[in-house]
């Protein structure tokens, strides 16, 4: 019984750090158990007991935190293809700007058949690295209505932001926390356009149409620049192996864009607001991260309970996960 | 020490495609082979192979398929591609070319 637990728990281990496709963290598991049980079946051959062989088996096959690192390196670096794809919403977002086709019905209804087909094929795909940009723009809808309440008359605004912010922050909470559970990564570069275009929101001063179509005009260069950079920061993340290089690009560059997107916004947006905008991306980036470790705790939690229903609930959710 | 490492991981490749493309095995055997060939020279960190047979697999040298034996346990036999065939027989070519010229010169003939 303990030796088993030993295995489970090394299991377990793997499984926290191996943030992979099921199909393949599954292969992983079983062959790396298989190989568990061969070497306990030498040592106990030896003269060892199960539980003192079970032990050193574990032991010999190295930290699972290591061993899952090195495997996460092996599968985590997409093809230049996927880097493309998945740079490619960013890159449709810095054309629309830099043509100045934001009125051009055709192109708007194309990229809408485009995220949504994109976002759907991805979907029923397995959920592949380069799907959580494309999802990212999902949240886009959610982020529009905000926008259209500033006008609305001034006292309905502010009745209908107390309902629409919560609301919001349901939707996204829901698609993050759902996102999480492949890996917090993916949340962050879902996340990644929210603070880029929360800033051009700032520095376009929406409340007055006619500055707005001014500015827009005028910060059209730059706005298409700050999403080419984005498309950049996501084909580099695609490509990189390793984790904290993925982490460091997404930082690194999210931070240089909102340098664009401060310089560019000129005073509309000011040091103060720019540092906030500099906070929520650092929130959004990391924040999954935060939030994973405690979607992890309490399903650990409900797993260790009795509740045959709740054990039930936790293995659809770890099938589903992928 | 660490100059042994670094020679073991230059070559941690093509030594394992050299025993998958003598018989087609799994990790635990390929371990054991490699002590029993090299009379304990090369004794590979259990952790680390898995990682390296993957990332040959993910470059298509070699294919891993699951099979059950009869006592029931299943195991992940690696089998060459022809694609790890060509790259194993380039990988020899190259070693072979290597040590020739390290020995004339590290052992050069006497006389």
């Amino acid at each position: 019984m303990k030796a088993m637990s030993t295995k489970l728990k090394y299991t377990d281990g793997l499984k926290d750090y191996l943030r992979l496709d099921a199909a393949i963290e599954a292969n992983v598991v079983r062959e790396l158990k298989a190989h568990l049980e061969d070497k306990s079946r030498e040592l106990i051959e030896s003269g060892l007991s199960k539980k003192e062989a079970t032990a050193t088996a574990t032991k010999l096959l190295g930290s699972p935190r290591i061993v899952a690192k090195q495997m996460y390196e092996v599968y985590s670096q997409g093809s230049w293809r996927q880097a493309f794809f998945a740079a490619l919403p960013h890159l449709l977002v810095a054309a629309l700007f830099a043509m100045r086709c934001w009125k051009n019905t055709f192109w708007l209804i194309g990229m809408l058949i485009a995220i949504a087909g994109s976002v759907i094929y991805g979907w029923c795909r397995g959920k592949p690295a380069w799907l959580f940009p494309w999802l990212g723009y999902c949240l886009i809808p959610v982020m529009a209505v905000g926008i259209l309440l500033i006008y609305l008359p001034s006292g309905w605004a502010w009745f209908a932001a107390t309902a629409y912010i919560p609301l919001a922050l349901l939707v996204i909470f829901s698609v993050t926390k759902q996102t999480i559970r492949k890996d917090w990564l993916f949340a962050s570069l879902m996340l990644l356009p929210i603070p880029i275009v929360l800033g051009w929101m700032l520095a376009l001063e929406l409340e007055d149409k006619l500055i707005w179509h001014e500015q827009l005009h005028e910060f059209a260069p730059l706005i298409a620049l700050s999403f080419v950079v984005l498309a950049l920061t996501v084909a580099t993340f695609i490509r990189i192996r390793q984790r904290w290089a993925k982490i460091g690009a997404l930082l690194t560059l999210e931070i240089f864009i909102l340098v664009i997107v401060g310089l560019g916004g000129k005073s509309a947006i000011g040091f103060g607001g720019w540092l906030i905008l500099v906070l929520l991306a650092l929130l959004l980036l990391l924040g999954p991260a935060l939030l994973e470790r405690k979607i992890r705790e309490s399903d650990r939690k409900r797993l260790k309970s009795p509740n045959k229903s709740t054990r039930r609930l936790l293995s659809i959710i770890s099938a589903r996960r992928n | 020490m660490s100059y042994e490492r670094e020679l073991l991981k230059g070559n941690t490749d093509a030594l394992l495609l050299c025993l998958i493309n003598h018989q087609p095995t799994y990790g635990y055997r390929i371990i054991k082979e490699l002590e029993k060939r090299s009379n304990g020279y090369f004794q590979f960190k259990e952790g680390t192979l898995y990682p390296a047979l993957h990332r040959l697999e993910k470059a298509g040298l070699i294919q891993g398929k699951w099979q059950r034996l009869p006592s029931g346990q299943e195991r992940r036999y690696y089998y060459m591609t022809p694609k790890g065939q060509k790259t194993l027989a380039e990988r020899l070519t190259v070693w072979q070319d290597f040590a020739t010229a390290v020995a004339l010169i590290m052992q050069p003939a006497t006389g």
